[in-house]
């Protein structure tokens, strides 16, 4: 599934410019440490985290998008951030197991 | 020359504590790595040193594995990395960071003691795999990284960066 299928169909919020990518894998994690370790490259992180660590974190486990649960917002310096490293951000009103769930019900396994 | 061009995974990955100490008498600080389920936070004297705790922050290390050849590269002096935003002219990572611009992110391996007293720092080998693994990683999905040691920042303690770390996470920057 492509990051613009996923976000009409999820009802993500857009927050920046992103690159259309296909997604291969999904992680859900609030730390940036853990995720260095554990994300798989192309994939949805999903978080609650607004901190400039998760994008520093996301770039180099070459993410394609970032989901914000609870619709929270990051920062500007955050987005512009982002936007030097193409990866998409995205907010969703719910909290992270509500995505997940949605997740599920959309393909991802 | 390495006649492999190696393919790079992580392994070793363990999860623990980056501990910061500083000595009371010299001002000196370190920092090291522990997989204890909670941080050290005793006082101990080492040599003419007498460390304190100062904190510590959830991390995570590991070394890389070339899936070719087998051969692994041992990362425990890599402490943590940090995405410059340098923009200190007589700083060589500042200057790395213009020249590369900014489709092009600068990292900086930071080495057990940034004020390197002996001159040591992160190997050569050590970012020379780093600059491997995260290549090929990003470059198929069109971004550039370029991993240096901390020895070229002019002073870690004030250089413009980003770490990976679980610190501060909840801090206005």
């Amino acid at each position: 599934m492509k990051v613009s299928e996923l976000v009409q169909k999820a009802g993500l919020t857009a927050i920046n410019e992103y690159k259309d990518r296909e997604i291969e894998s999904v992680y859900i994690s609030d730390m940036v440490s853990d995720l260095i370790a554990s994300a798989k490259t192309n994939g949805v992180v999903v978080t609650l985290q607004t901190h400039k660590s998760l994008i520093a974190a996301a770039n180099l486990v070459a993410a394609a998008m970032i989901v914000i649960v609870n619709g929270r917002k990051p920062s500007e310096d955050v987005v512009a951030l982002a936007n030097r490293t193409g990866i998409g951000l995205f907010s969703y009103d719910l909290d992270s197991w509500a995505f997940a769930k949605k997740l599920v019900h959309l393909g991802f396994e | 020359m390495d006649p492999c061009t190696h393919d790079w995974s992580m392994c070793n990955v363990r999860h623990g504590y980056l501990v910061e100490e500083g000595c009371f008498e010299c001002g000196a600080r370190h920092s090291f790595f522990s997989a204890e389920p909670a941080p050290p936070i005793e006082e101990y004297c080492e040599g003419r040193h007498f460390w304190a705790y100062r904190g510590s922050f959830q991390t995570v290390k590991f070394d890389l594995k070339c899936r070719a050849c087998g051969r692994i590269v041992n990362l425990n002096d890599v402490n943590g990395l940090m995405l410059s935003e340098c923009t200190d002219g007589d700083c060589q990572v500042g200057l790395l960071v213009r020249q590369r611009g900014p489709d092009s992110l600068v990292y900086v391996a930071i080495c057990p003691n940034t004020s390197h007293p002996t001159g040591e720092c992160v190997s050569s080998e050590g970012i020379e795999a780093l600059n491997q693994y995260f290549k090929a990683k990003l470059e198929p999905v069109g971004r550039k990284v370029t991993v240096v040691p901390c020895k070229l920042c002019n002073s870690i303690d004030r250089c413009r960066g980003t770490s990976i770390a679980d610190v501060g996470l909840t801090d206005i920057q």
